[in-house]
């Protein structure tokens, strides 16, 4: 069914982006003809060179967004030749710079049409929202030049994101929602970036025609360093949490994804309270490294089959606050320290380490603590880890013990919601399995 | 024609600041970032061996001096001082009984707890990021008259790594005076010589930052 709708999004794309091309009609026919090819050939080469993986979460697609840093260049065309030259330019470049990567990095040709339809329809509607404000070609140092280059990039960047964000969405099944808040949260940084390269290379085209874009390419490659390095900095925060995920799960091995799969969980309750995006993530993060302490813990207590003595539960009730004290210095992290160490606290106080009670404990440490339970329950834990005098419940033992302790052990809007996020997960997995 | 004078300067002016953002203040910028991360799982260490390994703070300050009085170049000092961090990583993978154990430890246990730089190493190969710093690590006990071509920031940290351990638990001029004996033998002679410099000039200074910090164990 996935297959199907990224197939029918591309056909819907790809038809949009062919009647904007005869719309444009061939507009090289016109005197610019043989400097304008010079600059294509530019910057086909040059969008190439400046091709940047930009990461996106792990649990949404290990591939990443391909991005190419040509935007400001086709701004400056669509304002000083006219929308059609950007139209087609971007065509090619994307085009050209794609089929490249085919061959240099395995990508799939897929890929390629899509991301030349979503540049063809950027640069349209971009083309569209300038001629509103300022008309192609006349003298590009006047203020309405200046407004019509940074609503130009915004628009670009605005559809762009948004159908990159459909495409993701749709070729990996999660939700648009994620996807675009992840896309559009570097808008406002990527627009301060680019303005000045988008005027310098308006000025440039309209002063020297394309043979001027040569003088953009050293601060070019200064703006692509920019973005190879702010897509790195994400992509640290990401191997940061995944490699002390793997430390957790080293010292207290669930089943392979089992982790993750309660993490998704967490964040779905997460959302469904109503809590704002970033702290949705925030909470997954929180819920995939919630047993840090227990890395620093004794081994053989934690793989102790028999029952545990009154000093062996000491130690182990020392776990939330270990792992809030290593998470002391790594400020990014910051936010998450207290979920960790209050995870074991419990909404009628006689919970650990410091009996907090009710609302003095954050929601998102509730979360986790009905997550973490629910998990212990249904027998999450790999199997050397089950307690002999505990069985594993069923789903519905689960859900059902853990409305017991609703009110008492914990937060009962939480348990509701929770309840609610695995039926709708089962009814999910049911589905899948029937088809 | 006098407004556009204008544009090109502001123009200019910014593509050279994004030049400087670009090359200067991110990769700084990542830097920390990188550390930052890394510092959990240094405390993970220094937790797990009740402070006896891991603890990267005092050091990492100190082998960056070092390192910049050695005329190290600063990619090559980054990628030391994330060595710093994560160079006692492989004590995740030594048994907890060993790491605490109170009693001395039997040769075998010794042998054991001597892996750890080979286990760091390889844990460390294994993330993208930081492949390039795995050398240093496995080689942060190196002994200089056995490897001699041994990077010289894994010279330093391995003498500097002794020089902190007998400073505390003794005092700076036994750690002085122990670093002298293996100059040329144990150590590199060229970082011995800029550990004692830097760290006399310290002395001078008056600055006493080399007390290891207090309760660890909460």
């Amino acid at each position: 069914m996935r297959r199907q709708r990224i197939r029918s999004w591309m056909l819907v794309l790809g038809a949009a982006a062919v009647a904007v091309l005869m719309h444009a009609g061939v507009p090289f026919a016109q005197a610019q003809f043989l400097a304008s090819f010079a600059g294509v050939a530019l910057l086909a080469v040059a969008a190439e060179v400046l091709l940047i993986r930009y990461p996106l979460r792990p649990e949404y697609s290990d591939r990443g967004i391909w991005l190419s840093v040509s935007t400001p260049i086709v701004i400056a065309v669509i304002l000083v030749y006219g929308w059609q030259f950007g139209v087609w330019l971007d065509a090619l470049i994307t085009l050209v710079a794609g089929t490249m990567m085919v061959y240099l990095r395995n990508i799939h040709p897929r890929w390629v049409a899509v991301n030349t339809f979503q540049s063809v329809l950027s640069a349209w509607a971009a083309g569209i929202a300038t001629t509103a404000i300022f008309d192609s070609g006349s003298d590009v140092w006047s203020v309405a030049a200046a407004g019509a280059l940074v609503l130009g990039l915004f628009v670009y960047m605005l559809v762009n994101g948004a159908l990159v964000s459909m495409t993701v969405a749709l070729a990996e099944g999660v939700r648009l929602r994620w996807v675009l808040a992840q896309t559009l949260l570097s808008l406002p940084r990527d627009i301060v970036l680019m303005t000045p390269i988008a005027f310098l290379a308006m000025a440039a085209l309209h002063t020297y025609g394309a043979v001027g874009l040569l003088g953009v390419l050293a601060p070019y490659l200064a703006l692509r360093q920019a973005f190879v390095l702010a897509a790195r900095q994400q992509e640290l925060y990401h191997q940061t949490i995944r490699s002390l995920g793997f430390l957790v799960q080293r010292a207290h091995p669930y089943t392979g994804g089992h982790l993750q799969r309660v993490s998704m969980w967490a964040r779905r309750v997460a959302e469904r309270l109503g809590l704002p995006p970033d702290r949705c993530e925030l909470v997954y993060e929180a819920a995939l490294l919630h047993d840090l302490g227990k890395t620093v813990l004794d081994e053989r207590i934690l793989n102790k089959p028999d029952r545990l003595t009154p000093a062996e539960w000491e130690e182990i009730r020392k776990h939330p606050q270990l792992g809030a004290e290593i998470l002391r210095d790594t400020p990014f992290l910051a936010p998450i320290i207290p979920w960790i160490a209050l995870h074991h606290e419990r909404p009628d106080g006689a919970g650990y380490p410091f009996g907090l009670k009710g609302d003095q404990i954050p929601v998102e440490a509730r979360v986790i603590a009905v997550v973490d339970a629910f998990d212990a329950m249904i027998g999450g834990e790999a199997p050397n880890q089950r307690r002999p005098h505990k069985r594993p419940l069923s789903l519905d033992e689960a859900l059902a013990e853990l409305e017991q302790g609703a009110g008492r052990q914990f937060d009962p809007q939480v348990v509701a919601v929770f309840q609610q996020v695995v039926r709708e997960w089962r009814v999910q997995r049911e589905a899948r399995a029937g088809a | 024609m006098q407004g556009a004078w204008w544009a090109l300067g502001i123009a200019v002016a910014s593509i050279a600041a994004l030049a400087y953002y670009a090359f200067v203040v991110l990769p700084a910028r990542i830097h920390r970032w990188r550390c930052d991360g890394l510092r959990a799982f240094a405390r993970l260490i220094e937790l797990r061996t009740q402070g006896r390994y891991g603890n990267a703070e005092p050091m990492a300050e100190l082998a960056s001096a070092v390192a910049q009085r050695l005329g190290i170049p600063l990619h090559e000092r980054r990628r030391m001082e994330l060595a710093v961090y994560l160079r006692d990583i492989g004590m995740v993978a030594i048994p907890y009984y060993i790491l605490n154990k109170p009693t001395p430890l039997t040769p075998a246990e010794r042998d054991l707890v001597g892996r750890h730089a080979e286990i760091g190493a390889s844990i460390t190969e294994q993330i993208p990021g930081l492949w390039h710093v795995a050398p240093i690590v496995r080689l942060h006990h190196v002994v200089y008259h056995e490897q001699p071509d041994a990077p010289l920031a894994a010279h330093l940290i391995s003498a500097l790594e002794d020089w902190i351990r007998v400073a505390e638990s003794a005092d700076a001029d036994t750690a002085a005076s122990v670093l002298k004996q293996g100059a040329g033998a144990r150590y590199h002679p060229v970082v011995v010589q800029a550990i004692l410099s830097e760290v006399q000039q310290r002395a001078l200074d008056g600055v006493q930052s080399l007390t290891r910090s207090a309760a660890l164990w909460l």
